[in-house]
């Protein structure tokens, strides 16, 4: 028998986003969801009536809203229809698209929307992430997502120099990205001349941890639309893009299980290692085109590309240090200016994978990569380290690798 | 004085004391400076000292200020008026605080009460543009049963004569001043686009002699409710949007459990219970009834510290709230992961370290607890940790 064998495939053919900015007073949360799935279903050219089943998520602990999925239903247009609330911390947005990737594969429902939507400003995000999973312990010094463990470890490995450079070059990029993307939250138009002022002069938050390297809290939703292959074949307005294979890596630990005398292996270079082997893909970097990752701080990105894609030693920071991360590079990181620029959380990881699709697509807009995406990777994060990756694609045309 | 969003640095600080609060300002000493660079910018200093303010204009430096500000003038007022996020102003270094922006973020909105700019003069619109309109905004269901002839004698730029005929639930606006007239009015163009758009007020022009109305007053004052409201072309009514405010604070109680329980009876005397994973041997801190990784019953419990090793810390500037108390944590302050002694190597524990050693902390380092005074089986009794440095290991 074969691990993760899909009993049928699933594409993306609907994608729906609202701006993503500090607030918006002019919208309810339901009103709010609505203008996302009303931009999904146009997208898709369906009517509410195509939809089968809803999967909603947001983390309710940020706005402290119980039940949120009951407030929304005039927005998500649930009313009457199968709904399912995922609520998964940072990676709800990528969970929500697991769960509709399932959901479709399973032959249980044809045609699912999924939607994932955040008002940070109406809440509180760091206090609700101190509250922390654990009830019983770590919080009186938790300071939500805020840490300046990696910004210390790369320090020791690579230099001072070096390390805050790295970090500094992959925000700015971030920065320049975001400044294509019309949607983007955060568009501050930085230099890379600025470096070494901001790397020296921006408030710190935790250690090398600095405002300007962290990221934003957003207000924001994005909705996105799964059907079945036979259903593409029957037609659909925008080309479909294939959902290829996803992993989650949800493992149970504490947090200070991550700072003993040693680490355990990263889950991200878990998760990467397992998806690319069972997929066949020797070499992530020459094989993606584009990757959406969830890069909550410039910190964790810099780290967290060696993990994702498997590299050693310093090849990570001299890929950065080439440009080959840049939008018009070997492997673009985030063309949207990912979760640094725009960070609506129960949205964000879900951003990702409506960024990458629309990059297969072509139709990302301003920030659209020159060359022909083909191949894209998007990842999500949240919790104790919990990481989802997922693999898209243009064509429906990949080898099945047998694994038993 | 160049102007930003409508207002300039000066009016900003002009009317600081008028918005200040002294009944908030009791327990407040502090001089803030501000530097604003650019056209329209300046230097001022804030003194706020136990319920008194005194703003003054700086030349040259900025001295005696506890925090001072510095930005350029459109970004300061910006952020005054809330067009620019502060937050983002601060991340993209156009905004710099010298001292704790925290700190003033959190004060500021207390001691003052918001800026609002003054309204902005209607420069583009003139008064014949605005003459223009009123056919299409005149409203037949107000003015039924009405007849009359209004006069409009507006003198200067975009000026001119006109007569408004309302008659048969109709409007007609007619260029030249029609005779009789039920009513004529004569002000200067500027003055009529100006209450037009609201900057300038009816009565007020009136009892000032902006205007002059010969003929019926009654029928000059009802002419308003003939006709929907002038909206600036391009510009949107300001909609009132209202947030409701809501503070959740909730009891909560949780089950400690048999086995993590015992974790929390250690701790009341001041001993660290660890249980230990019959196959890895790990030594699970808080200890739990299965080891994840070996997914097998743990049973045996051993004790282990209570000294230990510092493996990572965490210098924290960022204040943020306590959850347990509501309270803004006092920054900087360390959070420090120990590895304690006879525990396995990833079981750290996650705590505070004595403020005074915060200088002298380094990974490696030797460290104690430091417990309440009073233990009751909680995670208060262990308040933190300190460096343990008679063992000679610094």
């Amino acid at each position: 028998m074969k691990m993760h064998a899909k009993n049928r495939n699933v594409a993306i053919i609907g994608i729906g986003q609202t701006s993503l900015s500090s607030h918006k007073e002019d919208q309810n949360q339901a009103e709010m969801v609505h203008e996302a799935v009303r931009n999904a279903l146009a997208d898709a050219g369906l009517k509410i009536g195509d939809i089968d089943c809803i999967v909603h998520g947001n983390m309710e602990l940020f706005e402290m809203q119980f039940a949120p999925d009951l407030w929304h239903s005039l927005g998500t247009g649930a009313y009457g229809k199968d709904e399912y609330r995922i609520t998964t911390g940072g990676t709800t947005g990528a969970t929500l698209v697991c769960a509709a990737d399932n959901l479709v594969a399973s032959g249980l429902y044809n045609t699912v929307l999924a939607i994932g939507m955040e008002k940070l400003q109406e809440g509180n995000t760091t206090g609700g992430i101190t509250n922390m999973a654990d009830p019983l312990w770590f919080r009186n010094l938790q300071t939500g997502a805020l840490t300046g463990t990696t910004a210390q470890e790369m320090i020791d490995e690579f230099g001072e120099e070096r390390a805050k450079r790295a970090a500094m070059r992959y925000r700015i990029m971030m920065d320049k990205h975001a400044m294509l993307n019309q949607r983007a939250h955060r568009r501050f138009g930085l230099e890379y001349s600025q470096m070494e002022d901001l790397m020296a002069n921006s408030p710190p938050l935790v250690g090398e941890l600095r405002l300007i390297h962290m990221c934003s809290q957003s207000d924001g939703a994005c909705a996105m639309i799964f059907t079945s292959e036979e259903k593409v074949k029957q037609g659909t307005k925008n080309p479909p893009v294939w959902i290829r294979d996803h992993i989650q890596v949800h493992r149970e630990e504490t947090i200070p299980n991550l700072f003993g005398f040693n680490k355990p292996e990263v889950t991200h270079h878990l998760a990467a290692r397992k998806l690319f082997a069972r997929n066949g893909i020797q070499d992530p970097v020459a094989y993606f085109d584009v990757f959406e990752m969830y890069d909550p701080s410039a910190w964790w990105a810099v780290d967290w590309l060696r993990e994702f894609f498997l590299l050693k030693g310093d090849e990570h920071l001299r890929m950065l240090e080439a440009g080959d991360f840049d939008l018009d590079g070997r492997i673009p990181i985030n063309p949207s200016g990912g979760v640094i620029a725009s960070n609506p959380i129960g949205a964000t990881a879900m951003l990702r994978l409506a960024e990458a699709a629309l990059q297969i697509r072509g139709d990302a807009g301003g920030h659209q990569i020159k060359k022909e995406v083909r191949h894209a990777l998007a990842s999500g994060f949240g919790g104790t380290f919990w990481s989802v990756l997922m693999i898209l694609e243009k064509e429906l045309n990949w080898q099945e690798v047998n694994h038993d | 004085m160049t102007e930003y969003f409508g207002t300039t640095v000066a009016d900003i600080f002009a009317t600081m004391p008028k918005r200040f609060k002294p009944e908030e300002a009791k327990e407040v000493d502090i001089a803030i400076g501000y530097e604003a660079t650019g056209e329209g910018g300046g230097k001022w200093k804030a003194t706020i000292k136990h319920g008194t303010l005194k703003v003054e204009t700086v030349e040259g430096e900025l001295t005696g200020c506890k925090t001072t500000i510095h930005t350029d003038a459109e970004t300061f007022v910006g952020v005054t008026l809330g067009k620019i996020s502060a937050l983002d102003a601060l991340s993209s270094q156009k905004l710099r605080v010298a001292g704790d922006p925290k700190f003033l973020m959190l004060l500021l909105p207390k001691i003052f009460t918001p800026y609002a700019a003054p309204a902005k003069k209607p420069d583009a619109v003139t008064a014949r543009d605005i003459i223009a309109t009123l056919a299409e905004r005149f409203r037949p269901e107000k003015a039924e049963g009405v007849a009359m002839t209004i006069g409009y004698d507006l003198a200067g730029e975009g000026g001119g004569k006109w007569t408004i005929v309302i008659r048969d639930g109709k409007c007609a606006v007619r260029e030249g001043l029609a005779d009789p007239l039920t009513v004529k009015m004569t002000m200067e163009a500027k003055t009529y686009a100006g209450m037009m758009v609201g900057t300038i007020e009816a009565v007020t022009a009136f009892t000032s002699g902006q205007v002059k109305i010969e003929g019926d007053m009654a029928a000059a004052a009802a002419t308003a409710k003939y006709f929907r409201k002038y909206v600036v072309p391009g510009a949107t009514e300001a909609e009132e949007l209202i947030s409701l405010r809501v503070t959740n604070s909730i009891e909560q109680r949780f089950a400690t459990g048999p086995v993590m329980g015992r974790w929390f009876a250690g701790i009341r005397e001041k001993k660290f219970l660890a249980n230990r994973c019959p196959k890895c041997g790990r030594t699970q801190i808080p200890p739990r009834e299965i080891c994840a990784w070996c997914r097998v019953r743990v049973h045996e419990f051993v004790e282990v510290g209570p000294k230990g090793v510092v493996t990572h810390f965490d210098i924290v500037y960022f204040a943020s709230p306590d959850p347990l108390t509501g309270a803004v944590r006092d920054t900087p302050y360390a959070t420090v992961y120990v590895v304690l002694d006879g525990a396995t190597e990833r079981e750290a524990i996650t705590v505070d370290l004595k403020k005074e050693d915060i200088p002298r902390l380094k990974e490696g380092a030797r460290v104690r607890p430091v417990w309440a005074a009073v233990t009751t089986g909680s995670y208060r009794d262990l308040i933190g940790v300190e460096l343990d440095e008679e063992e000679g290991s610094l």
